[in-house]
């Protein structure tokens, strides 16, 4: 009998993968057609935000689950492993996913939507699914390929030719990332043999050449550090992004860059952990500190609405960093918590910039005014995400800054904090710009849609922000999974155990991790 | 009860957020009801406070130091009290100040919003949840200075105050950090238990800098008071409400509640003391320069925060108490001011003194609540003013007298500032209600509705029955609030007459001499004229405001320059440094010995092809000789993995090859020319180095690797299990579709993916950007 | 042989770099694939090219302990992957490129640089 409850159980960290392919297929064999399109494509959202709901809320029952492909053992199958950081990733994928597609339908001209939206919508978030979920080396660069390939198409789609400018540069940037990426691969595996992420951390753990391992790993803080848009490789995103059509631009920010970061949170929390003062301390809080910076600063110059939001992505990324570079629980839970807020908003802040635009016909902010007095809910909508992307209270941006500086400062990091609160208020500094901007002031400029027309737009974004607020006011529940993730995190050996069995699990001990 | 209280006005504001536009100018009477219910709480609170307060607490999240703890004690009740019973007037008076058309519902939500968030900062016992409300009272200011964000003035002011107040704020959290960190905990009680340990960490003098930045600019002390002035583009209410009884003076109950924890040293005294007394003295010389009213008064408060914030610094219990006092006066006396200049504004349409006039026989009631509580604001004796301030000037001579031969300074800047005071506050009533009318206002003066003049004259009242009967409050209200800094018991001993003591001859030389100068206040305003033509402060901030703009657009369009290659070139200089000075750092670039295959002939022929052919590729200037080669050097590779028994691999590289080399003739049919575009030789010599670089790195890393076997690989599992698991021979194929079947899913996905991609793109017509397509389309429509 | 592999590994990534920094479009595109021809041999050599019979059951080289000796079939099977997924992007950047220099009549990156979306 516990064999027949176990099997099923075994088999869910694939489900949301296998869903939203499945849907994809269903989707591509009934292209065209635009009812069909939208209703399967809407229960496929839904089946896979399923999917996650059901992984989530048995990986916090039962405890990390593995799933082996073809039932082969690890380390020689593909395996997928769940465990609290990524279900949480997943979950929020899912609902963010789920919350664009719904502005996408409300949104994306038709052309776009007949012409293969849904079924790419579908592989983005399966890549993503697969990135977050897999165990494997090998596997997740597979899976960084789907959804960069996927991401390619979407970016382009339309073919505008601002598209295709900016779209080749995203393209040839992210082919060369994916050549680093091989060449981690192959480097790594000549030196231990394996692409296996548990029995990778095992090795790592007993090697005797552990300079030639930090070399190892700077290699991959380069291929995920691209990903991930932290500096100095993040020049591919900025400019992009905002080429797409908003529904397109707001998922890639809330997914993207975020595989990037949850890959750095895992391989530098399971496998490159012999060295944290160098790699952890030293090279993380740097490249956090300069991204932070740097990706502030092209916010406080730029006058376009959403050139602003997304170098805020990269702004942001380096709060996670900053997390990560710190490596203890409450820093590393402030981390993780900062990626789930930032998923929310990051994108609640994309759609209410794609809604204004919608309504102004412009993203540049000095062609917007008074939209207050026009459009007061989506004003308030936009004035609160902006309010929790800065990390004022009450919002969910408040409580995983705070919890990043506590752990900075408990780690005895002053500067970093310090550079980090600058920030902070530098994003706050162009989040009012923008409202100065494009809320305030008179009631001028071209109305396309008035207040009513546009609400069906609104709601998306209104519904990602009451998640913020939500995850602001629950603070102590989010921070409370956060920090228990982040101790599951710093202790290795569990994943290890649970994917190698105990004995395994004890080399690591050994190693005194 | 506690949060009850505090919820209140945050679920009023949802209320009026969802329903209040349609109450129309009604709303404000009916929203007043929240006040007023929470001011009768309070007031029967008074007297009626257990020891040490009313306590409410929750835990929160411990490991961040953040609990739900609340506080109702002496001094929170002082500021709750105005908070309320100040914020009821306010919302009474607004409803006949703003206009019919106005936005009651904004205007009404915004003031709710900041009652509670006020409400929570005095409430509040854990310090990070005083914070919490602390930035949300800044930006509730924030969208209440922008209420006409119409005009221009405003937004700039309501960014003014954002920026320094946030600024101020945010070190203020780092302030309170450390101090959670050097005492473990960030309960006001707890602290108060731990100000010996705190005082001695090294923390304690970053944590004291940190705290009064943020209580300095909350409280607009100099030269972070540039701020106050600007808020002033907002409408009067709030102006009297935030700006000048309750909001700045959040920055004096901070510095209040925190000198039993933080006070009693030189690093704390001495900055409040000499900042508070600064300002006092800015402030009030500044007043005297203004035209405006509302600038005037603007300076005016704060010239008396400062005043304020010094008694506060000295922290005897006397001072304490004094401060207290004063504070309470001013909340009413300054309320009340701007009230009045709201109306004389509403009714005449102008609030410069060069315009106004005679007003009194108009407006006799404004006239006269105007004159009573600039009277008390001057310090003349029988109003509320008068008592408060000697017994500052009492405490200000008393520390002076530890001071030796500085003795004077104290009270003689005091002094100074006080008879600036007075004239100011003359010039308030005497050239606005006295003299000739003049006719020269926009609209002709008449006195405004009893409903409008309800608020001030209630407030009014207050300073004059605390003038005659300081007995009224002191016991019941300011003594508690004082022993609640004190952490002692404190009495204060308010009394109209203490005979011709030091205090009263400085309240006397501040009023002669005030009457003296008087007559002559226009040369003496001319004279500061002079001697102030440049606002330092006011440049600083336009300075860094230009500065940061400057600075972030030159980095930006430095390196996010759209240029491709620029990207690149980052990112793989990147790659070099951080890899190459990982390797540098770890024991440099020596190489282990390899256990080499020696090469065969064959590998080296097809080796040498790749070589060659990819030096021609880079050098041809023909696109098809360039294509034809590259075809060249993938036909090696295909060869190769056939010497090196890949036959898979072999096969599938084979017709990847040449349909790759098909697509590329394809495509670059039209650009069969190659020519070399200009690079500038600079630019050149650093793609050659990067490129060298790049590869030198790689081949290093490969060369490295080799040498550095550590594990046997795990593929040996996949040799002996390939056919009685897996059920095939060919190894690569059973690992692909079996072992690492999801290897070959992915795969699959990219490849359809990539089909429907090329498919979508090839049969794409190239459009112009949406923008253009819309304002084709529009064009087309006309 | 490694070693030398490893130089021409080098030489490719080298020249690749060098051509994607290049103003030609089409000069760039061959930049990505001779730096993927690079990955796909460095993926090679970490299995080792000791000498052994092509990873088919019961084709490899005796060994001197009785054995069968093959060559590395697990990186074979990556490259395999890596061969056809970086043919989909190839092919896709193709086109994409294509695309580009139609839009703006040009093949010169310097034509492709516009920060500004053009407001007309």
């Amino acid at each position: 009998m516990s064999n027949l409850q176990l099997a099923p159980l075994s088999n869910l960290p694939v489900l949301p993968v296998v869903v939203s392919l499945l849907f994809a297929v269903l989707l591509i064999l009934g292209h065209g057609r635009l009812r069909y399109q939208r209703a399967v494509g809407a229960a496929g959202v839904l089946a896979a935000l399923v999917a996650d709901l059901i992984l989530f809320t048995t990986v916090l029952r039962e405890g990390p689950l593995v799933y082996r492909a073809g039932d082969w053992p690890a380390p020689y199958g593909i395996l997928f492993v769940a465990d609290r950081l990524n279900v949480l990733l997943v979950l929020v994928a899912g609902v963010v996913g789920a919350i664009t597609f719904w502005f996408a339908v409300r949104s994306l001209d038709e052309a776009r939507q007949r012409a293969f939206f849904y079924p790419l919508f579908h592989v983005q978030l399966a890549g993503v699914y697969g990135a977050f979920l897999t165990g494997d080396l090998f596997n997740l660069f597979v899976f960084y390929e789907v959804t960069l390939l996927a991401s390619f198409v979407l970016l382009t789609l339309g073919g505008e030719r601002f598209q295709l400018q900016e779209g080749l540069k995203y393209v040839i940037i992210n082919t060369l990332s994916s050549a680093f990426f091989l060449v981690g691969v192959a480097i790594l595996y000549r030196t231990l043999g394996t692409v296996n992420m548990a029995d990778l951390a095992v090795k790592v753990a007993s090697a005797p050449d552990q300079g030639w391992l930090l070399v190892i790993a700077v290699v991959f803080v380069v291929v995920f550090g691209l990903k991930a848009a932290i500096f100095p490789l993040y020049f591919w995103l900025p400019y992009s992004y905002p080429t797409a059509p908003t529904a397109i631009a707001g998922l890639f920010a809330a997914l993207l860059s975020k595989v990037g970061i949850y890959s750095l949170f895992r391989v530098f929390t399971l496998i490159f952990v012999a060295q944290v003062s160098v790699t952890h301390h030293g090279l993380f809080l740097v490249l956090a500190s300069f991204t932070m910076v740097l990706g502030v600063l092209g916010p406080v110059a730029q006058m376009d609405f959403k050139r602003i939001l997304a170098f805020h992505i990269v702004s942001q990324i380096g709060y996670m960093l900053m997390g990560l570079g710190f490596y203890t629980p409450v820093a590393l839970a402030g981390g993780i918590y900062h990626i789930v807020h930032n998923m929310v908003i990051k994108t609640g802040l994309f759609l209410t910039a794609g809604a204004t635009e919608e309504v102004t016909g412009t993203s540049h902010l000095e062609r917007m005014s008074g939209l207050l007095r026009s459009h007061p809910v989506l004003a308030a909508v936009f004035f609160m995400s902006g309010l929790s992307l800065a990390g004022m209270p009450p919002f969910s941006g408040f409580f995983s800054k705070l919890a990043l500086m506590v752990g900075g400062l408990q780690a005895g990091g002053y500067l970093v904090v310090a550079i980090s609160v600058a920030v902070s208020f530098l994003t706050l500094f162009s989040m009012i710009k923008i409202w100065r901007y494009v809320y305030w002031g008179p009631d001028r400029g071209e109305r396309r849609l008035d207040a009513r027309a546009t609400s069906p737009l609104v709601w998306p974004a209104a519904a990602l922000l009451l998640i913020s607020v939500g995850m602001g006011l629950g603070a102590s529940f989010v921070f409370d999974y956060s920090y228990a993730t982040a101790l599951e995190l710093m202790d290795p050996a569990r994943y290890v155990a649970a994917v190698l069995g105990p004995q395994a699990a004890a080399v690591l001990a050994h190693a005194g991790l | 009860m506690l949060p009850t209280v505090l919820t209140l006005p945050f679920v009023a504001a949802g209320l009026v957020a969802l329903f209040g536009h349609r109450a129309g100018s009604k709303l404000a009477s009916v929203a007043l009801a929240v006040p007023l219910a929470i001011f009768a709480w309070l007031v029967a609170q008074v007297g009626a406070l257990p020891p040490g307060g009313l306590v409410w607490s929750h835990g929160w999240i411990e490991e961040l130091g953040l609990a739900l703890s609340f506080r109702l004690d002496g001094w929170s009740l002082l500021f709750a009290l105005l908070i309320a019973g100040i914020g009821t007037l306010v919302l009474w008076y607004s409803r006949f100040y703003l206009g019919p058309d106005e936005d009651h519902s904004k205007f009404v939500l915004y003031l709710l919003l900041f009652m509670g968030s006020m409400l929570g900062v005095v409430f509040a016992e854990n310090l990070l949840v005083l914070y919490m409300f602390w930035e949300l009272t800044s930006i509730s200011s924030f969208l209440l200075i922008g209420y006409w964000h119409e005009r221009e003035a405003s937004r700039e002011g309501a960014l003014k105050a954002l920026v320094i107040t946030v600024i101020g704020g945010f070190a203020m959290l780092v302030g309170l950090l450390l101090l959670s960190l050097s005492a473990g905990t960030l309960s006001v009680r707890e602290l108060a238990l731990k100000a010996s340990e705190i005082q001695a960490h090294p923390f304690y003098p970053w944590i004291v800098g940190l705290i009064l930045a943020g209580a300095f600019t909350k409280s607009a002390q100099v030269p972070f008071h540039i701020w106050l002035p600007s808020a002033m583009e907002a409408p009067t209410p709030v102006s009297a409400y935030l700006h000048s009884a309750t909001m700045v003076k959040a920055g004096l109950y901070l510095v209040g509640r925190l000198s039993l924890v933080l006070g009693g040293t030189a690093a704390w005294t001495y900055p409040v003391v000499v900042v508070g007394l600064l300002t006092m003295l800015v402030g009030s010389y500044t007043a005297l320069r203004q035209r405006d009213l509302k600038a005037l008064l603007a300076y005016s408060t704060v010239s008396q925060l400062g005043f304020i914030m010094a008694a506060l610094g000295l922290g005897t219990p006397g001072a304490l108490g004094a401060a207290a006092f004063h504070l309470f006066n001013h909340a009413t006396f300054k309320g009340a001011l701007f009230l009045v200049v709201g109306i004389v504004d509403h009714e005449t349409g102008t609030r410069d003194l060069a315009k106004l006039g005679g007003l009194r026989r108009a407006m006799p009631w404004s006239a006269a609540f105007m004159t009573l509580s600039a009277l008390s604001l001057a310090g003349v004796p029988l109003l509320s003013g008068f008592i408060s301030k000697e017994l500052i000037f009492t405490s200000l001579v008393e520390a002076g007298s530890l001071m030796g031969g500085l003795a004077w300074l104290l009270p003689g800047v005091a002094t100074v500032a006080s008879l600036l005071t007075a004239l100011y506050s003359f010039v308030l009533f005497h050239e606005v209600f006295d003299g000739q009318a003049r006719g020269t206002t926009p609209r002709p003066a008449r006195e405004a509705s009893p409903a409008l003049l309800l608020s001030p004259g209630l407030l009014t009242a207050v300073a004059v029955l605390v003038g005659l009967g300081p007995h009224l409050v002191t016991g019941s209200l300011i003594d508690p609030a004082a022993s609640a800094l004190a952490g002692q018991p404190v009495e204060i001993h308010a009394a109209l007459w203490h005979g011709v003591n030091a205090p009263f001859l400085m309240s006397a030389t501040a009023l002669v001499g005030a009457l003296a100068f008087y007559p002559a206040r226009h040369r003496l305003r001319a004279l500061l004229e002079r001697l102030t033509t440049r606002w330092t402060a006011e440049r600083a901030y336009q300075a860094f405001l230009n500065g940061l703009m400057g600075l972030a657009q030159r980095v930006t369009d430095r390196h996010m320059t759209g240029r491709l290659a620029d990207y690149l070139l980052y990112i793989l200089i990147a790659f070099v440094v951080l890899v190459g000075g990982t390797v540098l750092a770890n024991g440099g670039f020596a190489l282990r010995p390899l256990d080499l295959a020696s090469p065969t002939v064959v590998e080296l022929v097809l080796l040498a092809a790749m070589v060659a052919g990819t030096l021609f590729v880079v050098r041809t200037r023909s696109g098809l000789a360039a294509i034809i080669t590259l075809g060249v050097v993938g036909y090696s590779v295909v060869l190769l993995w056939v010497h090196w028994q890949a036959p898979d691999l072999a096969l599938t590289q084979l017709v990847v090859e040449s349909v790759s080399v098909v697509l590329l003739l394809l495509a670059f049919v039209h650009f069969p020319k190659l020519e070399r575009k200009p690079v500038a030789a600079g630019r050149r010599r650093l793609n050659l180095a990067v490129a060298v670089l790049s590869g030198a790195m790689v081949s290093w890393l490969s060369i490295r690797a080799n040498g550095t076997q550590l594990f046997e690989p795990i593929s040996q599992y996949f040799i002996e299990n390939s056919l009685p698991l897996g059920g095939g021979r060919n190894i690569v194929n059973v690992i692909l579709v079996d072992f690492r079947g999801l290897d070959t899913l992915g795969e699959i996905t990219v490849l359809s993916i990539a089909a429907l991609g090329v498919y979508m793109l090839v049969g794409s017509r190239i459009r112009r950007t949406r923008r253009e397509a819309a304002e084709r389309q529009e064009g087309e429509g006309l | 042989m490694e070693l030398l592999t490893s130089l021409v590994i080098g030489l490719l990534v080298g020249a690749g770099v060098y051509l994607l920094l290049q103003r030609e479009v089409l000069r760039v595109v061959l930049g990505t694939m001779l730096i993927s021809h690079a990955t796909n041999l460095m993926l090679f050599i970490s299995g080792g090219v000791k000498r052994g019979g092509p990873p088919i059951v019961g084709r490899g080289i005796p060994t001197a302990g009785g054995g069968l000796a093959y060559t590395d079939p697990l990186p074979q099977a990556l490259i395999l992957t890596a061969i056809v997924i970086g043919f989909a992007s190839t092919a896709f950047v193709l086109v994409l490129a294509y695309k580009a220099i139609q839009s703006r009549g040009s093949d010169d990156m310097e034509d492709l640089r516009s920060v500004e979306e053009p407001h007309e």
